[in-house]
């Protein structure tokens, strides 16, 4: 019989890169526990029926901490909303679970913060520790995380842009990249989950952002561009949208990565002769396209997966940044939503006394929606403001239009886990998938980024989408407005709004693949 | 090694295709997993099968066993679907199999793309299969705000021509009673009512590609439609005025029956009570932040025509802000904005 060649762990050794000032023996000897138990409280998600018990014992009531609290927290982070209704369902129950383990870490007062707060009560950023942590999910896992075996390009893609926001050089990875993304590509185009897997839009973009980021001829180089577009092709629909994989969903996941891969790397917009959508009058992946995302608004204001379905935070941005990538936010997002009411749905997602954003209307703040909503706000307020001149004049821009210092303290308050990595919430355990997108969401506080005239590539389809520019966030002098209540040294890199990588990888990409026209 | 496949005679004609991870480039792959054997003998048989285009009853066989282990393992569920309908096999079965699952791993996109793949078989389900809504209910007594579940739901509506059907209303209302807080709940209740039907492409609103600001307006109103469920959503906000899904949902219907936000004046301002002394505004007494919302809404609309209506409309909008939803300020700030008509300045 052959031979199966298994990708055994006890062969593996997990490599870790030193980083600047923490010690590689306590974190390897952390990693064994903590990667067991990373990604496994995803099945927890459901209430269980002991946490409902607790909660009808607790009523109304919510533990205040207030003799040990932060005096400089403002009481709008540690105090209950100012109006809450008598009548208990699951829904509030779930909500005052959540508050009474946001709290004491809002408060600064709970007994794991063990690093001195700044001036305003908030922790500093575990920096080393979070890079330890994304270092160490690079690494081999047990054979209980066989249900991330499709997710793979995932987990590199998450690692990779978190470090990158953490300032580090991603670049000493290019090899292994490629040897992990190069058994993934079908030669039908695309790539799946793993080796064997049929191709999928989440795993190609992962795959071709991972790339982008580690950069370099020989990773750009191993796309297959052309079979990639032949591959997209097949999965545009009748009805405008994409799907996510052959014989998959339809969704604006589909959507949304299918146009970050055809604008960097330069495919043609035309669809391939052969794909079916042609049947149906469909010239190109942008045909009906912006209909098709439009009837994904829904009464509320948000957006959602597909048509008919509840609005929610990670496709509204899917959907957002898809009408970005189509051209300038102030033209398509206004030609496709009721710019208002979605306004309205978007600033509602925030909350208090948490700081952090929802997903859904009466669902839970969670560390993720830091970057699915948090990453919409720019996108809208560039869609309100206008394109700016590449000059600086920002007279007439909207300014942010939720609160920065709240999601600041929810990140840096509740989201990092004590040995590195960030989660949803306190009391859950921290993933890279977490990891990744609450630091996008605090990177989006403490950058701000405008929508400009003037493109870093050349001027062809999609130009407008390179065309985001940034600067530092500033502390506003009017009084009781936004503030930045991370310290300096607490600062991340930007990342691009649309690609979720950094601008240098999305712009080195896109004209590496311009020289090279299919 | 010895496996489960590779002593079966059964799978004797295969030649099993091994992991390629990429490691023969010379640089470890990333995110590896120390796979169990039993896995990564499954998947190579899965690699040579898929590559042959295998239909089959053991191929079937195979597909069980992958999920089972990784149910997340969306190619295992496409290549399932695909033998299923090759070889004809009872949907009823599948069904049946599939609620097992699916009551194993709640969240799972996949479960659920493979249920309507099997469902929107005309020849199979040319209606609906009696079961089917109670499985739903089942797995809404587990995650009553379950996304994928709602979403396949919706499709069921659709595909099956359900808008009417009593037996919608009746879960909606049930799941409404016992967490009048379930917008999910909600969301299908408006799709229900007020979404597109088989007339319109699917879309959250009707109209869904008229100018945005025409979004959800009906062709042809059923007043009566409106009413009743103005009428619900008005019983559900004394129940829990600071529920914001009602509100919203009242919005929706308003914007369905191409009624003003003013109807709801007086009703608004039952949970906004102005207390004056000697007719001198002293204090508000506010019940919700979203009637407070509401008043702003209409007061801004009004107040384009009236100076002192614009001033009750900044009133309310910085009840908001100081008081009742602060989280929001710079929201708010920016509504206040619009209606005096000034430029937001950059506070970014």
């Amino acid at each position: 019989m052959p031979v199966v060649i298994a990708a055994t762990g006890n062969k593996r050794r997990k490599v870790r890169f030193p980083s600047s000032s923490h010690t590689a023996t306590a974190q390897v000897e952390k990693l064994e526990t903590r990667n067991i138990r990373a990604h496994l409280p995803k099945s927890s998600r459901t209430p269980s029926i002991s946490a409902l018990k607790y909660h009808q014992s607790l009523g109304q009531g919510i533990k205040m901490v207030e003799s040990t609290t932060h005096p400089t927290v403002p009481s709008l982070f540690k105090e209950l909303p100012a109006i809450r209704d008598a009548l208990i369902t699951e829904t509030t129950e779930l909500q005052s679970e959540t508050l009474n383990k946001c709290l004491p870490f809002l408060t600064g007062s709970h007994s794991s913060q063990k690093d001195p707060l700044n001036r305003y009560g908030v922790p500093p950023l575990k920096r080393d520790e979070h890079i330890g942590y994304l270092y160490d999910s690079l690494e081999d896992y047990p054979s209980g995380f066989v249900g991330l075996d499709a997710s793979r390009p995932w987990m590199v893609y998450w690692a990779l842009a978190g470090l990158s926001l953490l300032g580090e050089d991603v670049t000493k990875y290019r090899q292994r990249t490629i040897s992990t993304f190069f058994p993934m590509q079908n030669p039908t185009g695309g790539f799946g989950g793993g080796h064997g897997q049929i191709s999928h839009c989440a795993s190609s973009y992962a795959a071709v952002l991972s790339l982008a980021m580690v950069g370099g001829e020989e990773a750009l180089n191993l796309i297959d561009r052309q079979a990639m577009w032949k591959w997209l092709g097949r999965l545009k629909q009748a009805d405008g949208g994409i799907r996510v994989c052959e014989g998959g969903e339809e969704d604006v996941r589909g959507a949304y990565c299918a146009m970050v891969m055809l604008s960097l790397l330069d495919l043609p917009l035309t669809l391939p002769p052969e794909a079916k959508a042609r049947e149906h009058g469909l010239e190109t992946f942008t045909s009906g396209l912006s209909e098709y995302l439009s009837r994904c608004q829904t009464f509320e204001g948000g957006i959602s997966g597909c048509p008919g379905s509840e609005a929610h935070g990670a496709y509204a941005f899917c959907a957002l940044a898809c009408l970005c990538i189509l051209g300038q936010p102030d033209v398509t997002v206004p030609k496709c939503m009721d710019i208002l009411l979605l306004l309205s749905w978007l600033s509602a997602r925030q909350y208090a006394p948490e700081g952090g954003f929802a997903g859904r209307t009466n669902k839970l703040v969670d560390g993720c929606y830091s970057h699915w909503v948090g990453s919409c706000w720019p996108l809208i307020q560039s869609a309100l403001s206008g394109t700016q001149t590449a000059a600086v004049s920002q007279k007439s821009a909207v300014g942010n239009l939720y609160s920065r210092e709240g999601l600041t303290r929810y990140i840096l308050g509740c989201c990092q886990s004590p040995n590195g990595g960030l989660r949803d919430k306190p009391g859950k355990h921290p993933d890279s998938y977490h990891t990744c997108y609450t630091l996008t969401g605090l990177s989006s506080v403490q950058h701000h980024h405008y929508h400009t005239d003037s493109s870093a590539t050349s001027n062809k389809d999609f130009a407008s989408a390179f065309s985001w520019k940034h600067r530092p966030a500033r502390t506003s002098n009017d009084p009781g407005s936004d503030v930045n209540v991370f310290d300096e040294n607490d600062c991340l890199k930007a990342l691009h709004p649309l690609y979720v990588i950094p601008h240098k990888a999305a712009e080195g990409m896109r004209l590496w693949c311009e020289m090279k026209p299919l | 090694m010895e496996g489960k496949y590779v002593s079966d005679p059964e799978w004797a004609s295969i030649q099993p295709i091994p992991l390629n991870d990429g490691s023969e480039t010379g640089a470890m792959p990333m995110a590896t997993i120390a796979y169990s054997d039993d896995y990564i003998e499954a998947t190579s048989y899965l690699r040579a099968v898929m590559a042959a285009n295998e239909i089959s009853e053991r191929a079937l066989k195979l597909t069980e066993d992958i999920i089972f282990m990784n149910p997340a393992h969306y190619t295992v569920w496409i290549y399932r679907a695909k033998i299923v309908f090759a070889l004809n096999k009872d949907l009823l079965e599948e069904l049946e199999w599939l609620n097992g699952v699916s009551l194993k791993y709640l969240k799972n996109y996949q479960i659920w793309h493979h249920r309507q793949v099997l469902m929107s078989s005309q020849d199979h389900f040319p209606t609906l299969p009696p079961k089917e809504m109670d499985f739903l209910m089942e797995m809404f007594a587990q995650d009553s705000k379950n996304y994928h579940v709602w979403t396949y739901r919706h499709w069921l509506v659709r595909h099956f021509k359900l808008w009417d059907s009593p037996r919608e209303i009746a879960d909606i209302n049930s799941l409404l009673n016992s967490d009048v807080r379930n917008n999910s709940a909600w969301n299908h209740r408006y799709m229900l009512r007020f979404g597109p039907r088989s007339d319109e492409p699917d879309g959250g609103m009707t109209n869904s590609n008229g100018p945005p600001s025409e979004k959800g307006r009906l062709a042809v109103v059923d007043e009566d439609v409106v009413d009743e469920e103005l009428q619900y959503a008005q019983v559900q906000i004394v129940k829990a005025p600071e529920n914001r899904s009602p509100w919203s949902y009242a919005r929706g219907v308003l914007r369905a029956g191409g009624r003003p936000l003013s109807e709801w004046t007086g009703f608004a301002q039952k949970f906004v009570l102005d207390k004056r002394e000697q007719g001198q505004l002293v204090d508000v007494e506010v019940k919700s932040s979203h009637a407070v919302e509401w008043l702003a809404d209409v007061y801004a609309q009004d107040g384009a025509a009236q100076e002192s209506t614009a001033a009750e409309a900044v009133r309310m909008l910085n009840l908001l802000k100081e008081k009742y939803d602060p989280i929001r300020r710079n929201y708010w700030d920016y509504r206040i904005q619009m209606i005096l008509g000034q430029e937001v300045l950059a506070s970014a």
